[in-house]
């Protein structure tokens, strides 16, 4: 299954999530975003860990919250991908 | 607002930290903390390092330990902090712990402590604070289980019922919400805490000072399950580093939602923090001498009354048959050294070494002395050396400086068959409670680390295996440098282009160089004390049985511990057989160290360059070098010795030496002042001790002196200022701008090729003896070559 986007995401000040697009839509966030930090298994897929790699390599930023569009409320997790700055919708539920 | 770092582990818990205590004190101070703990995995290995970190950057250091406590149910493992600034009692307690909880490991236990062992050091008052935290079991019940988390802390309550035993840990490390270690669970815990009544301080849990080193951890925890990666729960993220106070101070708000409760908590950790900054003197005997009490010695009086006694009544045993004016030299001397021993305090060191020199004795062990110790007429007339410093020109302060206030290295040779028999000799001499063996830490190096390396990735052991034997003379940290420089790495370089898991195999044993892999018995130190040495260090079992320190020869001179290099060597295990068998065979009682020391039968043997089976002199090339050299004496055994080493090799100091020698050349010694001290070498500066005679006639300062711009010589930046000095204070003194910048042209270069001549005459001693014996009693020195196999016999060179 091929990974969805939030694109478009703006940040507050803390670095959460205050707007996003989804499948055409613009969703603002309606609850207190919950940030944790999840862990990858980099021995699967990294080619290279030179010192300065390793934080990206081993965790990621995480995000649970609610946002809602016009047609409606939604459940997200956002995995926030570093270096390259993408937001996957990990979960949507309605 | 203060904040310091109460939960700390580093390098020194193996395979779990990874940065050493410098680096981390470093960046404690950077980001403005006012102290730092250090609370390695199972023992103190690191403190010693940490307490000096943290005094050279400024802060206070704290020290800890990360202990597994054990009771009816798993308790998990715990942080023990020791309180300061009490004279020690919070470190003591500390240390006694720690050599109890690790007194099991010899018998394939693990490192860990019953919570009434625990309980036992608590029972009058708290000396040190227990922290509950994630990996206590405390940590796994508090959100799954809260009823039992809080019939749990009520336990450890009524263990430790003295205020301030205990504390519980709040850790927000932002794991999956719910999970230990989230914020969660975080807040669960302080709930826990106030409901309890137990005190809550907030720490990181740290493992390493950046995120970065998150990865680094990920492959020492492989090394420490001994399990590649994937094979058991990894840590849930990188967020155990050492955080600064504005991330902590945040996390503490997101715990408790209420700027005053995070305030609070963090004032609270402050406080605990202040009560365990140590005082390193008060409380660890910081950088003061300890040698064992007169009374384990068996001497009454003043130390330094007895070492004037003993020393001055030997002169007639040492030199029988001295002439006036030799003996007013010998007597000043003395004099001379017995001052600057009086001066430094240190009588009773010398005379514990001199107490078990004849103890060895005693025990009809053969020893020598080795090193700069020979270079003292004190150690000669005690017996703890067998040269005679006066007549080979050796220089006290070569040895010890007054400038320096560190106990100085006495080092002992010995029969290397009975070298454990010594040590427990020392035990049961000066009592388990005064010595402990010595420690060290064995740190990775390439071929370890592309081992453990490849284990944490899966590779196959074949694989690892060619690698690894590739793996030498570089330093693994440069090993993506060296991969692509390197012949013998070619194979491997390319393969890293197309594998994957090879290419990252590269960056991880680069990770992995140089930390702390495991600890181990130096292979001859012992440390003897007062009878408060195991309040001052903690000790588990060798691999021997006898206890070792869990301090390193690095950590002794900071801990003022006497240490004693009882060096086992074969040769002298052989020379001890060989008198053993000519007693057997030829019944001659014989004392080695009584035959004549210019017998000119052993240097006519020395001539014929049949060296093999001789201490020291039987390599190829010194077989080589004594055809050359055609000895004579015993001073021609201690040049041959310094000479024949890489560096005067090097400098191509040699030939000029054999040339002047057998006259193929004229001496130069540079000015007629230096004659005297140069005549010895034919003009050539080979030792020391002669550098230091150069310095103090040119310039006119004391040896002592010379003896520390020695030292500095050695150091780019401070050899720049022994050059202005020494250019100066001998214009001064009226030598010629020529004479001047020849002499310093010798001196500058001198750092790597000079030798310490006591140390060349101590290793004379027995290559006389060892030639003696083949002169005299061939068969019977050949049957003890054979029996304890030194050099030759062992085929290093053939």
């Amino acid at each position: 299954m091929e990974i969805e986007l939030a694109t478009g995401v703006m940040l507050d000040a803390d670095g959460a999530p205050a707007s996003f697009d989804w499948r055409g839509e613009l969703f603002l966030t309606s609850s207190r975003p919950v940030r944790w930090y999840s862990r990858s298994l980099w021995w699967q897929h990294a080619g290279q860990a030179e010192v300065g790699q390793g934080r990206n390599l081993v965790e990621t930023e995480m995000w649970r919250l609610w946002a809602a569009s016009t047609t409606g409320r939604y459940f997200f997790q956002l995995r926030h991908q570093l270096p390259e700055d993408s937001w996957e919708i990990e979960e949507a539920t309605g | 607002m203060g904040f310091s770092h109460l939960n700390v582990s580093s390098a020194f818990s193996a395979h779990y930290g990874v940065n050493r205590p410098e680096q981390l004190a470093a960046a404690a101070s950077a980001m403005g903390s006012s102290g730092l703990a250090i609370t390695d995995r199972d023992g103190l290995y690191g403190a010693v390092k940490h307490i000096g970190a943290c005094i050279s950057v400024g802060i206070s250091p704290i020290v800890g330990v990360n202990l597994k406590i054990t009771g009816e149910q798993d308790l998990g493992r715990v942080v023990i902090l020791a309180h300061g600034h009490n004279k020690g009692l919070g470190w003591s307690t500390l240390c006694r712990i720690v050599s109890l909880a690790t007194s099991r490991k010899g018998r394939k236990k693990e490192t860990s402590l019953s919570i009434h062992e625990l309980a036992s050091f608590f029972r009058e008052q708290a000396n040190c604070t227990i922290l509950l935290g994630l990996e206590s079991s405390l940590s796994r019940l508090v959100l799954k289980e809260p009823g039992k988390a809080k019939e749990l802390s009520e336990f450890w309550k009524e263990q430790f019922p003295t205020p301030g035993s205990l504390a519980i840990e709040v850790v927000n490390h932002m794991t999956e919400p719910g999970l230990i270690g989230s914020t969660k669970h975080a807040r669960a815990m302080l709930d826990l805490a106030t409901a309890t009544g137990i005190s809550a301080v907030m720490t990181n849990a740290v493992r390493y000072i950046e995120p970065d080193g998150a990865l680094t951890a990920d492959v020492l925890d492989s090394a420490r399950h001994l399990e590649p990666l994937g094979l058991f729960e990894p840590q849930p993220n990188a967020q155990a580093w050492l955080k600064p106070v504005s991330k902590i101070a945040a996390l503490a708000l997101e715990v408790t939602e209420d700027t005053k409760q995070s305030m609070a908590l963090i004032e609270n950790t402050e406080r605990l923090a202040s009560n365990c900054f140590l005082d390193p003197e008060q409380d660890c005997g910081w950088n003061q001498p300890k040698t064992p009490e007169k009374s384990a010695l068996g001497i009454t009086g003043n130390p330094f009354e007895v070492l004037w006694q003993k020393t001055h009544s030997a002169i007639n045993w040492r030199y029988p048959e001295i002439k006036a004016a030799e003996l007013a030299t010998v007597q000043h001397q003395l004099s001379k050294e017995l001052i600057s021993v009086n001066k430094l305090g240190f009588s009773t060191y010398f005379l514990t070494v001199a107490d078990v020199a004849q103890m060895i004795r005693d025990m009809r062990i053969r020893i020598s002395a080795r090193g700069s110790g020979a270079g003292s007429l004190i150690n000669y007339l005690l017996g703890i050396s067998g040269v005679d410093p006066v007549a080979e020109g050796l220089l006290f302060e070569r040895f010890l400086s007054t400038e320096r206030s560190t106990l100085p290295d006495i080092d002992i040779d010995v029969e290397s068959a009975r070298r454990h028999e010594i040590y427990r000799a020392i035990f049961r001499r000066y009592g388990g409670n005064r010595v402990t063996l010595l420690s060290m830490q064995s740190t990775y190096r390439g071929r370890g680390a592309v081992r453990d390396g490849g284990l944490a990735l899966g590779l196959e052991d074949e694989q690892i295996d060619e690698i690894a034997k590739n793996m030498w003379r570089f330093s693994a940290r440069n090993f993506r440098t060296e991969l692509n420089q390197k012949p013998e790495l070619a194979e491997f370089s390319k393969l890293t282009e197309t594998d994957r898991k090879l290419n990252l195999l590269v960056d991880i044993t680069q990770r992995l160089d140089r930390l702390p892999r495991h600890i181990s018995m130096h292979p001859c130190g012992v440390i003897l004390g007062d009878s408060s040495l195991l309040d001052l260090t903690p000790t588990e079992p060798s691999g021997m049985g006898l206890p070792m320190s869990q301090f390193d020869k690095d950590d002794m001179d900071p801990m003022g511990f006497l240490k004693l290099d009882v060096l086992g060597v074969r040769m002298q295990s052989a020379m001890a057989y060989t008198v053993k068998e000519i007693k057997r065979v030829k019944q001659v009682d014989l004392d080695l160290d009584r035959v004549d020391k210019d017998d000119p039968a052993v240097y006519k043997m020395i001539r014929t360059t049949n060296t093999l089976g001789l201490f020291q002199i039987e390599s190829p090339g010194q077989r080589e070098l004594t055809g050359k050299h055609q000895p004579t004496k015993f001073n021609d055994l201690t040049m041959q010795i310094s000479l024949f080493r890489p560096g005067p090799m090097k400098g191509n100091m040699i030939k000029p030496y054999l040339d002047g020698r057998h006259g193929f050349i004229e001496p130069d010694y540079m000015h007629r002042d230096l004659r005297d001290i140069l005549e010895e070498s034919y003009g050539v500066v080979v030792f020391h001790e002669q550098l230091m005679r150069i310095m103090k006639v040119m310039t006119g300062c004391t040896l002592a002196r010379a003896d520390e711009m020695r030292r500095q010589l050695g150091k780019p930046a401070k050899a720049q200022g022994v050059a202005t000095y020494f250019k100066k204070a001998a214009a001064a003194r009226g030598y010629s701008q020529q004479v001047i910048d020849k002499v310093w042209s010798v001196l500058e270069g001198f750092g790597s090729f000079g030798f310490c001549k006591a140390h060349g005459a101590a290793f004379a001693v027995p290559t006389y003896h060892s030639a003696w014996l083949k002169t005299h009693y061939p068969t019977e020195f050949i049957s003890g070559l054979l029996t304890h196999d030194p050099a030759c016999i062992r085929g290093d060179y053939y």
